[in-house]
């Protein structure tokens, strides 16, 4: 049996969202330490790596692992139909699992709806990418992350990205013009929203499909910093965490010269 | 020698014996030299395959008359004097090659006699157009005499009556277009500013059509009408040549001894390069020659730069000078009729090019002209469209201009008269021989080349069966034959067939009609007016699945018969003006007119009752070489036929007439609403029939009828009487015939439907579709798509199992969705034409990042969503070697859902959609490829095999929860490996019988060959198992 009571109904909502432009089906692997995705968009060049840690559900249980093939087109679909406040219930038969029931509750408990998704059976490679320790990693607003990326696809669709000791520079070239964002370490710990942290091992200067960056910042809403996480020749990482409940992970590989 | 041969033959039966296979092409070559060996007496001079042509019998002008077949005829100018010349190219009966020269014969258009003119304005006239001729063009008397003849217009009907024209006779092809455009833009005078008839006709076909030669027919040069040349005054390499002014001619149905030649270069290319003429060699040129008649080819040879092992039954001719090889090359060829695949845009232009960088002076004048007298042969670029063949780029007509030899590019004749899914000489030969051929890839040629004498050997056998196939195509399909027979009928020159369209066939039998009746052809200007006319009527269908016979009832070649029943033509033509003039009555004078019989009507009658002729011999022939002449014969009546209607409506054509064409249209409107008019009074319950019947569709010149009856004999029997009931109702030689009854019928759309047809109530002939395979042979859809719209409709026609079609069809998409379909179905190809697409279009894109010239095969694969079609085309073989996603998604929703969903809607209805989604559609495979961007960073975490889920570190098959059926799932594995393997080692042995040896490497790696994806896939498949079944060393 396998059940998991998401208090934060809006968290799955806001996780789906992200996710679904670059994945359309997917396993989620369950077992007892919690919820995990992982998939390559489809033209193998993102990873998503999703994480729902057992604490962030209220009760979780979880008998032995197994895995629900879900078209997450479909499954927004249905958590589109949850209000922001609901509670939600995950609900599935682990042993020969061919449907998932969701249970959406109002928080006053007068309105309760249920729907039931049928599932996919999906057989797909399991793969990952190993954690490294990165050159250099910025933890910044999720939103000025966001507005970097939309501001700089206004000029070109590639952006480059130069991390020094106490500053970041976002730049991208095109043929209108081009353009550049620069934000300097500010470590004010009263104002997340303007904090910039930036630690650096050795310099880095790396260029990225801002295509790509603009679906990631589609996880913006599920926390309020972004932690990138960048090496020479190496995939970016960016990652938002959901406080304790867990992560969703996005990699990117980066573009090689003229590629 | 004799014993020699008995052993040899014992061995190659043994042989035979114990492969029990289709012999190997090595083997079909030795099996030819056996065969020579034993008919030649000498056999040292069969070995030495060289190619004179017969002796020229001694000939006298004064006594022997000359017969030969022309197979092409032009026009050129006397170097000297400027005067225009006809020549002729053909072969005696003997096989000696002819060029005759026909001297004296002057081009000429008429105009109408001015107003006012008198017998002594003659010279006046003649002064005045010379002094045009002149200012435009500065040439020096161009007219060479002007005549008086009466003759009548063809345009419109002037009862019978003939009118002065002056016939402007030129001294040069060159004054008469000048003179033309003069009359009709500049000329000042106002007498003069008349419309010019029969000026806008070549020089060739005038010559044709006044001496009544056709296409491809024999001359025969009476004794004391023709001079020989001497070898001194020669101006080609035919073995006679002769002068003669203005020959007459006679017919004979059969074809001289035409020697054909068929053959294919290979050049080494460079790494990831398709060959440059201008820096890639050639190595190879493989040749056959075969007499027209015979079945194996009298001549193989190949040349090759370096050595080369020898080759059984064949000449293999070594040379270490590329120049030398081209120019050895130059002096071999001397055939009448030259073919290959694909060697007008491809072989010829390439040798031209490299005989031109490497300097090789004599090859440019390579076909029968001597190189001092005429121009060099060039490839250009030159474009062909037309409505009927549709537009392809070409570098043909020069080439064949001046080769001066029939050429057939079996590609292009491919193109032209078959609609295929891929056009490789490969695909072709599996369609129409039952032949695969190994393709091996350009650019491992240069790497065979540089290797040994033993792997040119390879390559020269390779390219040798490149030769011969064509060859094979080219009788199996009779192209000559049916070509021939279609330039006699037509009356055009044979190449003309290729070059030109449609229209220049109806013109030609025109003016032959025209000239024998003195009527004359005004030149219109072609001005390409958007008029429309009301084409054919269609009965609304009545769509469904029909489970009772429904009989067809034709109009047999419906417009030529509407032509001739109603006297349709342009001398019958009456305007308003015209019936005032005459005093014609309403439906009295008109509408038919009886007084003559119109120009057209009786072209279409004789060549009606041509057609009739020739099917009525063939039922009695019996050779088959024969009956296939008649058949190709007829073939050629039917279309001739049925063009006529369609030049008298083409607005850009010579001679437009739309009134000719709406009232055809018109009237077989009306005959289709009459016919449904007749059948459905008259085949009802109230007179005396079992059922009403019905019309539940009609198009253009048939009628679908439903008696209403369940069974076939009935139904047959019910139109057979039909039609003989409405046949009598129309005019003669109108006719409806019944000819077939679909039972079921499926009746999908306007001009779309699909049903198992019979001619007789015991057995079905075939399962006929209509429209259904223009949607699913077309080339931009997969292989796929059409395998499952016709095993749908199998199962739903034939077997009358709908339930199992639908069963079939969820499966296939099952398949597709986990990656189970073989990849050579899901292969689209769509042939390239450089200049009309701008707008990118998958193929386009990937063409140019492949950099090839062909068709483009290209499989649609994932990519970010919402990425246009053309970011998503790839490459098969990459596809395949790298294990790239398909887009299932797209398959499922672009190629197959429209075709699947109008073919199962009439008979399952709403339910129909079900079946592009539901429980079959919820399992899926997702490949993962070795490359891409992330790919060299991710990790695989294995998981469990027997329940998906990933694995900690410690498990290596199975998590705990499936160790309890690890025994079971070793075994599921073990199975796998074993049957995968063994798979795999049949496509292996099948691919190397395809290639003709057990003992070597494959190197094909055909596009087209199921086989070979099949085989590649097989081959990463028991890798792949194999890699799984190791991970249960571990496990215990």
């Amino acid at each position: 049996m396998f059940e998991a009571r998401l208090s934060q109904g809006s968290l799955l909502k806001k996780l789906l969202e992200a996710i679904k432009e670059l994945v359309t089906d997917a396993n989620f692997d369950c077992n007892e330490t919690g919820i995990a995705l992982q998939a390559m968009d489809n033209s193998h060049v993102a990873l998503v790596s999703l994480l729902l840690r057992s604490e962030g559900f209220h009760p979780y249980r979880c008998d032995r692992g197994f895995s629900l093939g879900v078209n997450l087109n479909s499954l927004s679909k249905i958590l589109k139909c949850a209000g922001n406040d609901d509670i939600i219930t995950l609900k599935a038969d682990d042993n020969s699992a061919d449907s998932l029931s969701l249970c959406f509750e109002s928080p006053n408990n007068e309105r309760v709806s249920e729907y039931e998704l049928k599932l996919m059976d999906i057989d797909q490679e399991h793969l990952s990418i190993p954690e490294t320790d990165y050159d250099a990693t910025i933890i910044m607003s999720s939103t000025e992350f966001q507005r970097i990326c939309r501001d700089l696809m206004v000029i070109s669709e590639s952006v480059s990205v130069d991390v020094a000791k106490d500053a970041v520079v976002f730049s991208a070239e095109g043929e209108m013009g081009s353009g550049s964002v620069k934000l300097k370490q500010n470590p004010s710990v009263d104002k997340p929203e303007e904090q910039v942290v930036i630690e650096l091992n050795t310099s880095v200067s790396l260029q990225f499909s801002l295509k790509y960056l603009m679906n990631f910042t589609k996880g913006t809403p599920l926390s309020d910093q972004v932690m990138l996480g960048l090496s020479e020749n190496m995939p970016l990482l960016v990652e938002y965490k959901m406080d304790d409940a867990g992560y969703i992970r996005f990699y990117l590989a980066p573009k090689i010269g003229e590629e | 020698m004799t014993e020699d041969l008995t052993r040899f033959k014992k061995r190659r039966l043994h042989a035979s014996l114990s492969t029990n296979a289709v012999p190997s092409f090595e083997e079909q070559l030795a099996l030819l030299q056996e065969n020579e060996l034993q008919e030649s007496t000498n056999a040292d001079e069969r070995r030495h395959q060289i190619w004179e042509r017969p002796n020229v019998p001694k000939i006298k002008p004064n006594q022997d008359s000359i017969i030969f077949q022309q197979i092409e005829v032009d026009e050129c100018v006397e170097p000297k004097s400027r005067e225009p010349l006809i020549r002729m190219f053909g072969i005696t009966e003997t096989g000696n090659s002819v060029l005759c020269y026909v001297t004296g014969f002057r081009p000429y258009f008429y105009i109408p006699e001015p107003i006012g003119f008198r017998e002594n304005d003659m010279a006046a006239i003649q002064r005045q157009f010379e002094r045009a001729i002149n200012l435009d063009n500065g040439l020096t008397n161009p007219i060479e005499r002007i005549e008086l003849i009466h003759k009548e217009s063809i345009w419109g009907y002037h009862g019978n009556k003939k009118s002065p024209y002056l016939k402007i006779i030129f001294s040069e092809t060159k004054a008469l277009n000048s003179a033309r455009h003069i009359l009709s833009i500049k000329f000042n005078d106002r007498q003069l500013r008349e419309l010019t008839f029969e000026s806008n006709i070549n020089y060739v076909l005038r010559f044709m059509i006044d001496c009544k030669v056709t296409g491809a027919n024999w001359i025969e040069l009476p004794p004391k009408s023709y001079n020989l040349r001497n070898s001194s005054r020669k101006t080609s390499t035919c073995q006679l040549e002769i002068d003669i002014n203005y020959p007459p001619e006679n017919e004979w149905s059969k074809i001289a001894p035409l020697r054909i030649l068929s053959f294919d270069i290979e050049c080494a290319g460079r790494k990831g390069i398709f060959p440059e003429a201008t820096k890639d060699p050639v190595i190879q040129i493989a040749n056959t020659v075969t007499i027209q008649g015979e079945k194996n080819p009298f001549i193989r040879n190949v040349f090759t730069l370096n050595s080369c092992a020898p080759i059984v039954a064949t000449d293999v001719i070594e040379f270490y000078d590329q120049g030398e090889m081209l120019q050895a090359w130059r002096n071999f060829v001397d055939p009448d009729v030259i073919i290959g695949y694909n060697i007008v845009n491809f072989d010829f232009p390439y040798l031209l090019e490299r005989a031109h960088h490497l300097k090789v002076k004599e090859f440019p004048y390579f076909g029968r002209m001597k190189s001092n007298f005429y121009v060099k042969t060039e490839a250009k670029d030159t474009k062909f469209s037309s409505k009927a063949y549709g537009a392809r780029e070409n570098k043909f007509i020069n080439i064949l201009y001046y080769i001066k030899t029939l050429q057939l590019d079996m590609l292009q004749v491919m193109q032209r008269d078959y609609k295929l899914r891929s056009y490789t000489l490969n695909s072709v030969c599996a369609h129409f021989l039952g032949e695969q051929k190994e393709e091996v890839h350009h650019s491992i040629i240069t790497d065979l080349h540089n290797a040994n004498s033993e792997t040119r050997r390879r390559l020269a056998i390779y390219c040798l069966k490149d030769a011969i196939l064509p060859q094979r195509l080219m009788d199996k399909l009779m192209c000559l034959i049916n070509y021939m027979e279609m330039a006699r009928v037509t009356g055009v020159p044979f190449n003309y067939l290729l070059v030109r369209g449609q229209q220049i066939k109806v013109i030609s039998q025109l003016y032959r009609k025209a000239f024998e009746q003195d009527l004359v052809i005004p030149a219109l200007k072609s001005e390409g007016s958007d008029d429309q006319y009301e084409g054919a009527t269609v009965i609304e269908p009545e769509r469904g699945f029909y489970n009772v016979p429904i009989a067809t009832l034709d109009f047999s070649s419906l417009y030529p018969s509407i032509m001739i029943a109603h006297n349709l033509c342009y001398t019958t033509l009456l305007d308003n003006r015209d019936i005032e003039n005459l005093g014609f009555k309403c439906d009295v004078d008109y509408t038919t007119t009886p007084y003559n019989n119109g120009l057209l009507p009786t072209i279409l009658e004789d060549l009606l009752s041509a057609r009739k002729k020739a099917k009525a011999d063939l039922k009695k022939e019996t050779d088959p070489f024969k009956k296939a002449v008649l058949d190709g014969r007829q073939l050629a009546l039917k279309v001739s036929a049925n063009s006529v209607y369609g030049f008298t409506g083409a607005t850009v054509g010579k001679l437009p007439c739309i009134e000719i064409s709406a009232s055809v249209t018109a009237y077989g409107r009306q005959m289709i609403e009459k016919t449904k008019q007749e059948v459905e009074n008259q085949y009802t319950i109230a007179n005396g029939y079992q059922h009403d019947a019905h019309i539940i569709y009609g198009d253009t010149d048939s009628v679908m009828v439903k008696f209403g009856v369940d069974n076939l004999v009935d139904a047959m029997a019910l139109g057979k009487e039909a039609s003989d009931y409405v046949t009598g109702k129309f005019v003669k030689p109108i006719k409806l015939e019944f000819e077939k009854v679909y039972f079921p019928y499926l009746l999908i759309n306007k001009k779309r439907y699909a049903g198992l047809y019979w001619t007789n109530p015991e057995k079905w002939d075939k399962l006929d579709t209509k429209g259904i395979e223009k949607q699913t042979v077309r080339r931009d859809n997969c292989l796929l798509v059409q395998n499952v719209i016709e095993t749908s409709l199998r199962k739903m026609l034939i077997d009358r199992d709908v339930a199992g079609a639908e069963e079939y069809v969820k499966k296939t998409i099952s398949d597709l969705l986990q990656n189970k379909v073989d990849m050579s179905q899901l292969v689209i190809t769509k042939a390239l034409s450089k200049s009309d697409y701008s707008a990118k279009q998958p193929h386009v894109e990937l063409a140019e990042r492949m950099r090839k010239r062909d068709a483009v095969a290209y499989v649609i694969v994932k990519s970010t969503k919402g990425a246009a079609a053309y970011e998503k085309s790839e490459d098969p073989i990459y596809v395949l070697e790298n294990n790239i996603p398909i887009d299932t998604n797209y398959y499922l929703e672009n190629q197959l859902s429209k075709p699947l969903l109008r073919i199962f809607e009439p008979v399952l209805g709403e339910k129909a959609h079900s079946l592009l989604a539901g429980d079959h559609t919820r399992v899926v495979q997702i490949a993962t490829p070795t490359i891409g961007g992330l790919m060299k960073f991710a990790v695989k975490t294995a998981t469990c095999l027997g329940c998906k889920t990933p694995l900690s570190k410690h498990d290596t098959a199975v998590c705990r929860h499936c160790k309890p059926k690890l025994g079971e799932l070793y075994q599921r594995q073990l199975d796998a490996v074993n049957k995968l393997e063994v798979h795999f080692s049949r496509l292996w042995t099948q691919c190397q019988r395809c290639q003709g040896s057990l003992h070597q490497d494959i190197l094909c790696s055909s596009k087209d060959c199921p086989i070979w994806y099949m085989r590649k896939k097989a081959q990463k498949d028991v890798q792949d198992a194999a890699t799984l079944l190791e991970r249960f060393n571990y496990a215990w």
